[in-house]
């Protein structure tokens, strides 16, 4: 990672900080440029786990409003201002999936079939500005150290927003294989993105 | 369940991976939402896993919602939408030159006899390198804006009595020499203030000759640049 590109987005972090401390003093014209900037990552992010663009349209209006009313609770200290805000759109898609499920006890289709799930086996994802950098090589090169049937079932978790239940239906293993897959893979992530961290 | 307790520290850790990844069941996931809000140790444990897995979300290819979006949020906040460009204004106030005079002129008197000027002693580290006496047209000082020239904000303090009209709000703008203000946000009235900066006050402040103030309807201007009476302005005093 160049450091061009290292300081180009600490550049764009700090400017969408600046935003949201805007927006948070009711500034209309940083909320729409935050709009402007930001929602097509969170309805991305949304529609992947939702998969219905009328769900993941109100998840973003959600998530927006939310955003014009707590700008004020977001902490740069403490996180990314692009993280805290997919994050919001991720937790609401994850939220009304869960109780969509509860409700319906359905399972997604076989015609779900949205980008690619798999990382690719060569080349760099095709990661954005927003993220690049030493963050992103760190996660994408642990994630290779996982085993396949780990790595598949944390990106189809992460990407898709698939349960235990579903990622044991999709992947045609036993319930507990899965969730043991994940438990192990995620501690492992965990290790190497502290050892990475720890250079 | 005291999650934040450091004998749980390993459960934490796992189930806020877990929440984070999306796989807690729904249940836990409301549970530790809810435990978050009040517990700072759990909440950094979610928000530390978020920013483990975040540099995956950039592989998702972005996508542009419909343009009912917005529309959907700005209606439901009550946000007036962006006018379409307007016809050619009228020579724009900053580059009446005569009135910048006057203010300056006023400005340094007023930044004297205030005693904010310290330009007898060097800048040390904490004193504000950067000085702005925001005065009306009646010279009385209104607000003044100061930054040390590393912070990435201005701190601006309201002196005197300055409430915009009913229905209004102030607006602060940054007066480049050459060209169209830039709008440094809505700041609100009475209080005193941290706006923030893209980059340190020196940089972001570089080739910047004065602040002003304008009256603007809620939310700020809706066209970029200042479309109300400029209430308050000053020449920006470097220290360094």
């Amino acid at each position: 990672m160049n450091g061009d590109s290292v300081k180009a987005q600490a550049e764009w972090s700090a400017h969408l900080a600046a935003l949201l401390s805007r927006v948070s003093l009711s500034d209309q014209r940083a909320f729409e440029e935050l709009y402007r900037l930001t929602s097509a990552h969170l309805y991305a992010v949304a529609l992947r786990i939702v998969g219905e663009r009328a769900i993941a349209e109100e998840i973003v209006q959600e998530a927006y409003v939310n955003v014009w009313h707590h700008a004020g609770t977001y902490e740069a200290a403490r996180s990314q201002p692009l993280t805290w805000l997919m994050a919001i759109a991720r937790n609401r898609a994850l939220d009304l999936k869960r109780r969509r499920e509860v409700d319906t006890m359905g399972l997604p289709g076989a015609d779900d079939n949205g980008p690619g799930i798999e990382f690719p086996a060569d080349g760099p994802p095709p990661v954005d500005l927003l993220l690049a950098g030493a963050d992103a090589r760190a996660i994408r090169d642990c994630i290779e150290t996982l085993e396949p049937g780990p790595r598949q079932a944390i990106a189809l978790a992460f990407f898709h927003g698939l349960s235990h239940g579903e990622l044991a239906a999709h992947l045609r293993e036993p319930l507990g294989t899965v969730k043991s897959w994940i438990r192990r893979g995620l501690g492992k992530l965990r290790r190497c993105l502290e050892a990475v961290a720890a250079q | 369940m005291n999650l934040s307790h450091p004998d749980r520290r390993e459960r934490l850790d796992r189930l806020a991976a877990e929440y984070a990844l999306g796989t807690s069941p729904p249940r836990v996931r409301r549970r530790l939402a809810a435990i978050a809000h009040r517990d700072r140790v759990v909440a950094d444990a979610l928000r530390q896993w978020e920013q483990r897995l975040a540099p995956l979300a950039a592989a998702v290819p972005v996508i542009t919602p419909a343009p009912r979006v917005w529309a959907r949020i700005a209606s439901s906040l009550g946000i007036e939408m962006r006018p379409p460009p307007a016809a050619p204004a009228p020579a724009p106030w900053w580059r009446r030159l005569a009135l910048w005079r006057a203010l300056t002129i006023a400005s340094a008197v007023i930044a004297v006899a205030l005693g904010i000027a310290k330009f007898a002693q060097p800048p040390g580290p904490d004193v504000a390198p950067v000085v702005v006496v925001l005065a009306g047209a009646d010279a009385k000082p209104a607000l003044i804006a100061t930054a040390s020239r590393l912070n990435r904000y201005l701190t601006i303090k309201p002196v005197g009595n300055t409430t915009p009209a009913a229905g209004h709000v102030f607006e602060l703008w940054a007066l480049p020499q050459a060209s169209p203000p830039k709008s440094l946000g809505v700041i609100p009235a009475g209080r005193v203030v941290q706006v923030p900066l893209t980059a340190p006050a020196d940089e972001a402040l570089t080739n910047i000759s004065a602040l002003a103030v304008s009256l603007e309807p809620p939310g700020g201007s809706p066209t970029g640049q200042p479309t109300g009476p400029v209430l308050y302005s000053g020449t920006i005093e470097r220290m360094f």
